[in-house]
């Protein structure tokens, strides 16, 4: 068993994915069986046992902690893998085909065409595959998503221990009227709907979510990825509307879904065009056929000046075999698996086009890259809700406070992000930018809703979203590595504040209202000062992790801003919303933990959370602080983390962002600075105002009336895509409709039932099943079981058959007679 | 007008007459004795193309084995003296018709066959009954030797291979076994219906 | 015409075989159709006679085709007969147009 393992080491991050999808299996299984016994366990012993083993009228709760068993132990692996690939990285001479035999594995899924790349004038065979690639970025990612999800999962098991009863009372639902013949809802006290507990369910799902998300992060292959992309969706669809008897949530489950699927369209279409261009999905195999490898097939270094560059040609329209290597060309050259490093010389290249077998040349046209990686990038905005696909996430909140922390913050959105910086080397510096204005403009655009959201969770859920932004700007501008260590930190202060969130939520038995909390930090110290921390290192303090991340990127952006003048917005955006951030986020803490309580009540029921609730945030608020450190950890580019994930950059982004970067260098002491200043600033203006007191917001909110309403109204972005998009489909809907509606019905309906009204598409259809049914009754007169007309019916085909046999005989005699 | 020619068609047209008889009569007793005379007519036509032994075994097995049973089929199965079956006149024209279709693609077809070369007489004494008896016996050496047909013109055919009828022989031995046993199984004597009223047939 | 050829026995074996083939339309009686049925295999008969009196190749086998058919007719005749004698013992009627329990 062990050889296995040490044969190839990178099985254990597949045992490590494969640990959430068992629990997610055993526990379906295991609801199958109880639903399927519920109806019959009056009737039957077997029926009853089997419903009662599986937990009965209540959840069972030994789910929650199979599930939390096997992600736990999945974050033992994962670190465990991640200690083995560091170690077995940093061995001098193990090169990175070394390295890939031990931590990457690939099968075939499904092929159409020959498996042998070299058979002659055909198609090479076009495959989907499954495999993982260990590296880096994905080792540290992995070990990152498995220790936030058993945090997490532990937080839950006290968080939702509400459903783990028999019968919940859902306080937001009227239940209908009238007695359900289930009896599975009924009415309540006030009329609110009461209804089965769904603790099982929770972990379920969350434990399908896992799965995908592991999965995403060891993929090699685009498609693999794609794979999961929707399935962490479908998971976020069905916790967002966990409690699906509220319309809001379940609204919100849909907006979710069908805004990420706008994404996906994009991503679609990218996926389509790398298929038919590059005919793989593979991102080693992408990279090395669109960028040029520093040796050729047979070991001779390609020429300096291309190595890991993309390079662009033009077809010679007289000989179309040959592309002409030059500068501005409008294909990019997409390297065979064998070439030689000869024909690359400046000039023409020989090229076989189009692509018989895989050891050929081929062009892709450069406009065609720019949509794919678009089409991509696409994708990543909406999973990553950037704008303008960034209306769903402030709308997730409506599921429960951990589906937040772990989806909405730390993983899922983060899957965005990461494919950015996976798929790095597919953007042109076209699309780099387009994804760095896009993230610069998130970056503000939800830094400023913040500043004025009364609802805790609606704060973390827009800061989320800038925290996006700056991490797609971070990308954009060529801070592969700040942006990733960005990711990581952030999943962990943000996890941490959305659990606090939780806890504060919990704690005050389900009131999320900033306006009504206040002098909480006496009630539940652990919370408000766990929550000071991730507060803290979100704003960027210096020695919290967020500082690191953050500092560089500010640091990069300067940098490109200064080396790209033209684009200096770029460096002004993140240092104004690190000013927003300081401002907001101590808004929310200062709201919450201090100053007199604004509601009574609330105050008086107000408790701290049980340990299985503070523990993780402990746990969490230790790695807010500390994930960032490194041996030299005054240095803010001294993050461990950082260095490591700085080993997986590809080596396109030293070259395209040269110039970029060395501004940065140059000038990091004066982005440091003015990071830190703008976050002082802001957070200086938040204590003035929110902790000291001394300055009114009524006064700031009455004067500033319509921009404080357009910030409340996230930008009216709702309405606006409501009046573009919603409401012109459903007229259409309601529209195309008509077509299908019957006519008005005569008095006599016995009538006009069996008449049939072919100018509806449903009439159409029903007459010609009603054509069939009349010819097949007509037909069955054949069958009359006379038998002296069936020989009569004998004698006639046999005649006729001879009929045709005789002319059909004497034409082709005399055609051979000539 | 030879005399093989003249005896050909008195026998051929009894044997014809006596089938349309066959066709025709309402009587079913009637159509059994009509059925009679066409069988002996068969087995006259049989001696008329020299083959003795297969006439011989007609009358014996046909006029006398089948033709007995069904004439017993008859009498077990009679419902009234002068009860007659009738058929619509609608079914006659129309099996007529057809049959007259029927009728003129096959004399279509035998003109042609008859015209075509592969059919020139032959010796009736080259097949006896001892040939007969020998083929059935597997021993090959007394059927009579021939050219085989279908080969293309031009090529030399190969001479026939003797063959020899022994399986063919046994498995029609055992076939009527089983066509003994079958038919006294199903025929045996078990509980009688009562008879319907007379509906549907008129006297 | 002038001499006896193939053509005559075929003529008559098509004649014979028409004969039966109307036989078992028309006829409404088992028996009668058990009749047309011996028309048809006599038929059949002469046809093989007679083209082994007239090709070389098929002298021996077409007379013994023929008696394979009479022998086999003759068991048909004998297993038709007991069927028709068990729809008898059940319907009391040898009408086959009675026997419609197939009908569609």
């Amino acid at each position: 068993m062990v050889s296995w393992f040490l044969a190839t080491p990178g099985r254990i991050y597949v045992l490590a994915t494969l640990l959430p999808l068992a629990a997610f299996v055993l526990l379906f299984l295991g609801g199958l069986v109880r639903t399927t016994t519920r109806r019959y366990r009056r009737d039957s012993k077997t029926a009853s046992y089997f419903y009662y083993m599986f937990g009965g009228d209540r959840p069972i709760r030994a789910g929650a902690y199979l599930v939390t068993f096997a992600i736990g132990t999945a974050a033992v692996l994962a670190l465990i893998g991640l200690v083995q690939f560091l170690r077995d990285a940093n061995v001098p001479d193990h090169t990175a085909a070394m390295l890939d035999e031990r931590w990457a594995e690939r099968t075939i899924w499904a092929q159409i065409g020959p498996i042998d790349p070299d058979s002659p004038a055909v198609r090479p065979a076009v495959k989907l595959e499954i495999g993982y690639r260990i590296d880096h970025l994905t080792a540290v990612l992995f070990a990152m998503v498995t220790i936030i999800s058993t945090g997490i999962f532990f937080f839950s098991i006290g968080y939702m221990r509400d459903e783990a009863g028999g019968s919940v009372t859902d306080h937001e639902v009227m239940a209908p009227g009238h007695h359900d013949h289930g009896a599975e809802h009924h009415q309540g006290v006030h009329g609110h709907l009461v209804r089965r507990g769904r603790y099982g369910r929770f972990f379920l799902y969350l434990a399908l979510f896992c799965f995908s998300m592991l999965n995403l992060l060891i993929a090699d292959n685009l498609f693999q990825i794609f794979i999961s992309w929707e399935l962490v969706g479908v998971c976020s669809f069905f916790l967002i509307g966990f409690y699906y008897e509220r319309a809001s949530a379940s609204t919100a489950a849909n907006k979710a879904f069908i805004v990420n699927r706008i994404g996906d369209a994009g991503f679609v279409i990218g996926l389509a065009i790398i298929w038919t261009y590059f005919g793989t999905f593979n991102f080693q195999e992408i990279q090395a056929k669109l960028r040029c490898t520093p040796n050729d097939s047979d070991g001779t270094a390609s020429p300096v000046d291309m190595v890991d560059t993309m390079v662009r040609g033009n077809r010679v329209p007289e000989s179309p075999n040959k592309v002409m290597l030059t500068p501005k060309g409008k294909d990019i050259l997409l390297f065979p698996a064998h070439w030689h490093a000869g024909w690359l010389n400046k000039g023409e290249v020989m090229a076989r086009v189009p692509v018989e077998r895989d050891s050929d040349f081929t062009t892709i046209p450069y406009l065609l890259l720019i949509v794919a990686g678009l089409g991509i990038f696409l994708g990543c905005v909406g999973k990553s809700a950037q704008f303008p696909l960034h209306t769903w996430l402030p709308d997730a909140m409506e599921g429960p406070t951990p589906v937040s922390a772990l989806i909405h913050a730390a993983t899922m959105v983060a899957a965005g992000v990461y494919l950015v910086g996976r798929a790095y080397p597919l953007f042109t510096p076209e699309v780099l930018l387009v994804i760095a204005y896009t993230g610069a403009f998130t970056l503000l655009l939800a830094a400023t809703i913040a500043l004025v959201q009364t609802d805790i969770k609606r704060v973390l859920a827009y800061s989320t979203v800038s925290q996006l932004g700056y991490m797609m700007l971070a990308l954009g501008v060529g801070g592969w590595t700040p942006g990733l260590l960005h990711l990581i930190t952030h999943a962990f202060f943000k996890a941490l504040l959305f659990l606090a969130a939780g806890a504060v939520i919990f704690g005050l038995h389900h009131q999320q209202d900033l306006r009504k909390m206040g002098g909480l930090r006496a009630k539940m110290p652990i919370t408000a000062y766990t929550m000071l921390i991730g507060v803290l290192a979100i704003v960027g303090t210096p020695f919290f992790s967020g500082w690191y991340s953050k500092d560089q990127i500010i640091g990069q952006a300067l940098g490109f801003g200064l080396a790209n003048p033209a684009h200096f917005a770029l460096a002004i955006a993140p240092i104004l919303a690190a000013a927003l951030t300081g401002f907001y986020m101590f808004r929310l803490w200062l709201l919450a933990f201090t100053g007199p309580p604004r509601d009574a009540h609330t105050y008086e029921h107000a408790h701290e959370s049980p340990w299985i609730m503070t523990v993780p945030l402990i746990v969490l608020a230790v790695f807010s602080v500390g994930i960032g450190w490194g041996p030299e950890f005054w240095k803010p580019d001294g993050s461990l983390v950082g260095q490591t994930l700085h080993k997986a950059e590809p080596a396109s982004v030293e070259l395209t962002f040269a110039k970029a970067t060395h501004a940065a260098h140059e000038n990091h002491l004066l982005a440091g600075g003015l990071a830190f200043g703008a976050a002082l600033l802001g957070a200086g203006l938040a204590v003035w105002i929110y902790g000291l007191r001394k300055f009114d917001p009524e006064t700031l909110r009455s004067r500033l009336a319509p921009v404080h309403t357009f910030l409340l109204m996230k930008w009216y972005f709702d309405e606006l895509y409501d009046a573009l998009f919603v409401v012109p489909t459903v007229k259409l809907a309601y529209f195309l409709g008509r077509f299908d509606k019957r006519t008005a019905l005569p008095e006599d309906a016995e009538a006009a039932d069996r008449r049939i009204d072919p100018s509806s598409i449903d009439g159409l259809l029903s007459a010609l099943g009603l054509l069939m049914l009349a010819i097949g009754i007509r037909l069955r007169a054949v069958q009359s079981g006379l038998l002296r007309r069936y020989i009569l019916v004998l004698v006639l085909t046999t005649v006729v058959m001879f009929v045709i046999l005789t002319l059909l005989g004497s034409e082709s005699e005399r055609r051979m007679r000539g | 007008m030879s005399l093989p020619l003249v005896l050909f068609f008195i026998v051929a047209f009894t044997t014809g007459l006596s089938a349309l008889a066959v066709v025709f009569s309402r009587n079913i007793v009637r159509a059994a004795v009509w059925l009679l005379f066409t069988l002996i007519g068969v087995s006259l036509t049989y001696f008329l193309l020299g083959a003795e032994f297969l006439g011989a075994s007609q009358l014996i097995i046909y006029v006398g084995g089948t033709l007995v049973l069904v004439v017993f089929g008859v009498m077990l199965t009679a419902q009234g003296p002068f009860l007659q079956l009738k058929t619509r006149i609608a079914e006659w024209v129309i099996g007529g018709v057809l049959a007259v279709a029927l009728f003129a693609l096959l004399v279509k077809t035998s003109l042609e066959l008859g015209k075509s070369a592969a059919t020139t007489p032959t010796d009736p004494k080259n097949v006896t009954v001892g040939v007969l008896g020998s083929a059935f016996l597997n021993i090959k050496e007394a059927s009579p030797a021939a050219p085989m047909t279908g080969y293309p013109a031009g090529q030399e055919a190969p001479p026939r291979t003797r063959m020899g009828y022994l399986l063919p022989f046994e498995i029609v031995s055992v076939h009527l076994l089983v066509v003994l046993i079958g038919a006294a199984y199903l025929a045996r004597a078990k509980k009688r219906m009562p008879s319907p009223p007379a509906k549907g047939a008129t006297p | 015409m002038t001499e006896l050829t193939l053509t005559h026995f075929l003529i008559l074996g098509a004649f014979l075989f028409t004969c039966g083939v109307l036989c078992i339309a028309t006829k409404r009686n088992a028996i009668g159709i058990l009749m047309g049925v011996e028309l048809v295999l006599n038929a059949a008969n002469v046809n093989f006679v007679a083209l082994a009196r007239f090709s070389p190749t098929f002298q021996l086998e077409g007379q013994i085709f023929a008696l394979m058919v009479i022998v086999l007719a003759a068991g048909e005749a004998a297993v038709a007969l007991a069927i028709i004698l068990n729809f008898y013992n059940n319907h009391s009627t040898v009408d086959v147009d009675k026997a419609e329990d197939l009908k569609g």
